[in-house]
C-alpha cells in the first residue's frame, strides 16, 4: 500500500535532473545580477569586440524589434510626407532658368502694364467734380440772361 | 523519502542574509514537491518547469516579503500557485476556478496518509484524481504533498478556510467512493 505522496512523487522522479539544472541556474543567475558574484559576460572576455561591434551586440541586437519598429515608422512618416507634398511647388523646382527672349517679353509686358497702369492713374488721378448746390435767384438771373 | 517535518530547519534566515548555498538547500528541498504540484494541475513538463523556474526567481527577488521564516514552504506553494494562476488567465480559463460548492460543517483535518491505494489502483487514482475540478486538485495536492495545514492552503490558494475545509471534504471522499468501489 502505497500513500498518495509515495504515487505522486514516484511519478515525477525522473524529472530530478533537470529540476537539479533549473536550481543551479537561478542561484548563479540572480547571484550573478545582484553582484554578489564576479561575473564577465563571454563576449567582453574575447575582448576582440570593436566598438560597432559592442554597439551592435549591446544596444541594436537585443532591442532589434523596437529598432525595426521605429525604422518602419520613420519610414512611414517619411512616405506620406512626401505623398502629400503640392505637385506645382515640386514642378516649380524643375523649371530651368529663363531665356534672354523671355526676359525680354517680361520686360516688355511689364512695360504694357506699367503704360496702362499710368493711364489709370491719371484717370483717377483727375479731382473729383463736387456737386455744389446755387442758390435758386443765381439760376433765375442766368435764365433771364441767356 | 522526503521528510516534511523538517520545515523549521531550513536555512531561511541565511537565504534572507543573501547566501547561495541557503538558497541552494532551499531550491533542493522544494523543487520537486513543487514541480509534482504544479505538473498535476496544469499537465505540461514544459509549463511545469517554467513556472518552477519562475517561482525560485521570484522567491530570490521578493524574499523580504516573507513574514515568518517557518511559513518559506507555504509561501514557496503561494508563489507558485500565483504564476499557475497567471498563465491560466493568459490562457482564459480562468472561469475553471470559479467553481465552488457548498461548506461543510467541521470536519477534522486528516491525514494525507489516510488514504492508502494499492499497487493495481495507482493509475486509477491518477486518473479520478485528474477528473477532480481544478479548486479541489489543487486543495488536495498541497495536502498530499506538503500536508499543509488548512490555514496554510486557504493562504496559499487565497480562498477561506472555510472553502477549502470543503473542497478537501469533497475531493477526499470522490477520491474513497473510487477506491472502495474498485476493492
Amino acid at each position: 500500500m502505497k500513500t498518495p505522496r509515495d504515487i505522486l512523487f514516484a511519478r515525477h522522479q525522473t524529472i530530478a535532473p533537470k529540476l537539479d539544472t533549473i536550481r543551479h541556474g537561478v542561484v548563479n543567475v540572480e547571484f550573478v545580477r545582484e553582484g554578489r558574484r564576479v561575473a564577465v559576460p563571454k563576449y567582453r572576455v574575447a575582448g576582440t569586440a570593436t566598438l560597432p561591434l559592442l554597439i551592435w551586440r549591446e544596444l541594436i541586437l537585443p532591442c532589434r524589434r523596437i529598432w525595426t519598429g521605429l525604422a518602419a515608422v520613420w519610414i512611414l512618416i517619411f512616405a506620406v510626407n512626401l505623398l502629400q507634398r503640392d505637385p506645382s511647388e515640386f514642378m516649380a523646382r524643375k523649371v530651368s532658368s529663363p531665356t534672354p527672349e523671355m526676359i525680354s517679353a517680361f520686360r516688355q509686358q511689364q512695360r504694357l502694364l506699367a503704360e496702362l497702369i499710368g493711364q489709370n492713374e491719371m484717370r483717377t488721378a483727375e479731382p473729383r467734380k463736387t456737386f455744389l448746390p446755387r442758390p435758386h435767384t443765381e439760376l433765375g438771373d442766368r435764365i433771364l440772361t441767356t | 523519502m522526503l521528510v516534511v517535518t523538517e520545515r523549521e530547519q531550513l536555512p531561511v534566515q541565511q537565504a534572507r542574509d543573501g547566501k547561495p548555498e541557503a538558497w541552494n538547500i532551499l531550491f533542493q528541498r522544494y523543487q520537486l514537491p513543487l514541480y509534482v504540484y504544479v505538473f498535476e494541475l496544469v499537465h505540461q513538463e514544459q509549463t511545469s518547469l517554467d513556472v518552477v523556474q519562475e517561482t525560485f526567481i521570484a522567491a530570490v527577488r521578493h524574499i523580504g516579503g516573507l513574514r515568518d521564516n517557518t511559513k518559506f514552504g507555504s509561501w514557496l506553494f503561494g508563489i507558485a500557485h500565483q504564476k499557475c494562476i497567471q498563465r491560466w488567465r493568459k490562457q482564459a480559463r480562468e472561469e475553471i476556478l470559479l467553481e465552488e460548492i457548498p461548506d461543510v460543517p467541521g470536519e477534522s483535518e486528516n491525514s494525507p496518509d489516510d488514504l492508502l491505494i494499492r499497487q493495481e489502483q495507482e493509475a486509477e487514482f491518477m486518473q479520478r484524481l485528474n477528473q477532480l475540478p481544478l479548486p479541489q486538485r489543487s486543495v488536495l495536492l498541497l495536502h498530499f504533498v506538503e500536508d499543509f495545514s488548512i490555514e496554510e492552503i486557504a493562504t496559499i490558494t487565497g480562498a477561506n478556510p472555510g472553502t477549502v475545509k470543503s473542497r478537501m471534504h469533497y475531493a477526499k471522499r470522490t477520491l474513497k467512493k473510487m477506491l472502495e468501489e474498485k476493492k
